[in-house]
């Protein structure tokens, strides 16, 4: 009999448990949910309520067209970034700056809103910018027709190209891609080189090897568990040679590897986001200030507008 | 970057490291024991849901969890936006309290029936002997088990630089990506084990104290 009592306590212990969390829980998302639509939070059920179905509305009307007000209702953009040089990295003074960086501060400027900028896993971008994590891709990004599929593009502003880099004592052994028949190649994984990678045949018949970022490649190759290394050009540029921890590494210049194009991504839902992108780009290419931040951080040699 | 100033930043991400175990470990200790009493239900139906439950946390990857409710409420349309600190935490939570609620079940089960006997001739409530009796005793006997996981749970921690919560492996690897260098991936190693040293001790302090309480 007491056994009984004690496990229908315990029963009770757990539901209210259960519950406790439960309510806690429903109650974060209410005052999320009215914090992302209007900022209104004054804490009753009913107003909470009420809120959550402004927000419905909100959002079955951005099914509609308005993919722009959901961004500029909040005042900010939140843009997808890795950190690294010379896109978006951190100076003296640990202020984020970079080509990326300013670009996207200037075009954000013209749009009236805020840059927030949030930094994500690369290979989990296209889950990111879906699930609404974030808002942009800003980060060097490549335009391909696989990630066309999960997201739009805007203008292209920057050619980019992979290159291989190669420690110095080996690069004479390299002169065309036949030479590499049988070597081991480290890229990241999901990036423009992995794709450079397979699309050369001699080079897709080598050991391939899918790293979690672009500098992880090169500890490959500095480490020796990897032959080669595919990069993108503007990253090997700033990263190797002196001064780094790879000093003793460099591009190898007898190979050509596809070129390729930057660009921002953005949800394909949003199309008016997508257009008021565009529009700023063109006119910060036009009154010169988007060729003044690519001189300053030395991608003028890939500027392409 | 000299040595003092990437243990200055990396001391940042540690400080990230610090604050998940420290939530996750205070908040799953009581939630896990109340699971264990879910899991030792008479009552069929809170029985099945809490074995179901502990069954599918701790049959899919931690990884896999912090995924799921980062970007899953978002993927489904739904306005919800947690922190990413937030998103890890809650993962980390329910995960350990799963591992706890076994450990402690393990714990009571193998306190011996007569002992409950002993107490209710003794004309001692369920509650009384619940935790006059048996608790103290349950704590001697997982403390090393609970002092496994404790541990594993320092390291696991890593895991939430998956959606870029800046802990102590993404700080060693930015200033791998930023500044070229290599070193700092591996200096981090001596922070877990500085810290996993520092709870071993606490541990044994922990299982010495307990002595009292042995049979």
């Amino acid at each position: 009999m007491k056994k009984k009592i004690f496990a229908l306590l315990m029963g009770a212990v757990m539901c209210m448990g259960c519950m406790g969390l439960g309510g806690c829980s429903s109650d974060e998302n209410s005052l999320n949910g009215s914090n992302s639509s209007n900022a209104d939070n004054s804490g009753t059920g009913s107003e909470n309520s009420d809120s959550s179905t402004d927000s419905e509305n909100s959002s079955s009307s951005a099914a509609g067209n308005s993919d722009w007000d959901y961004i500029s209702n909040k005042g900010e953009v939140v843009v997808g970034i890795t950190y690294y040089e010379p896109m978006n990295y951190f100076d003296e003074n640990g202020e984020l700056v970079g080509f990326e960086t300013e670009f996207t501060k200037a075009v954000c400027e013209k749009l009236g809103v805020t840059p927030v900028f949030q930094e994500i896993e690369w290979e989990k971008k296209e889950v990111e910018l879906q699930s609404k994590a974030i808002d942009l891709i800003w980060n060097g990004l490549t335009v391909t027709e696989d990630r066309k599929e999960n997201m739009a593009f805007s203008k292209t502003y920057l050619n980019n190209k992979q290159v291989i880099i190669v420690k110095t004592e080996n690069a004479d052994k390299y002169t065309d891609t036949a030479s590499m028949a049988g070597t081991s190649i480290a890229f990241e994984s999901g990036s423009a080189g992995e794709d450079a990678a397979k699309a050369d045949e001699t080079l897709a018949g080598c050991e391939l090897i899918g790293c979690s970022a672009q500098k992880d490649a090169l500890l490959e190759v500095k480490a020796g568990t990897a032959d080669l290394g595919i990069l993108d050009y503007t990253l090997a540029k700033a990263s190797i040679g002196e001064g780094t921890d790879y000093a003793d590494m460099q591009i190898l210049d007898s190979v050509e590897l596809a070129s390729e194009q930057y660009a921002v991504g953005v949800r394909l839902e949003d199309t008016e986001t997508l257009a008021k992108i565009n529009n700023a780009i063109d006119e910060l290419a036009q009154d010169g200030t988007l060729l003044d931040i690519a001189k300053k951080y030395g991608v003028d040699d890939i500027y392409a507008l | 970057m000299s040595f003092w100033e990437v243990t200055k930043q990396l001391a940042d991400g540690f400080g990230v490291t610090l604050m998940i175990f420290g939530i996750t470990l205070v908040a799953s200790l009581p939630l896990g024991l109340i699971m264990t009493f879910g899991s030792m239900s008479k009552i069929p139906p809170i029985k099945w849901l809490v074995k179901t439950f502990v069954w599918i946390i701790r049959g899919t990857p931690l990884m896999l969890q912090i995924i799921l409710i980062f970007y899953g409420p978002g993927l489904l349309g739904l306005e919800i936006k947690l922190p990413r600190m937030t998103a890890v935490i809650i993962a980390f939570i329910i995960n350990y309290s799963c591992y706890f609620s076994e450990i402690y079940r393990g714990g009571i089960e193998s306190i011996p029936k007569g002992q409950y006997e002993a107490g209710q001739v003794l004309g001692m409530t369920k509650k009384q002997i619940f935790f006059k009796v048996v608790l103290f005793q349950v704590i001697k006997r997982i403390v090393p088990p609970m002092g496994n996981e404790i541990i594993t749970l320092v390291k696991d921690t890593s895991l939430a630089r998956v959606i870029a919560v800046t802990e102590l492996v993404k700080a060693a690897e930015r200033i791998v990506t930023l500044k070229g260098l290599i070193w700092p991936l591996f200096y981090i190693g001596a922070f877990y084990l500085l810290f996993s040293a520092l709870l071993t001790f606490l541990l044994n302090l922990a299982e010495k104290k307990m002595n009292y309480y042995s049979i």
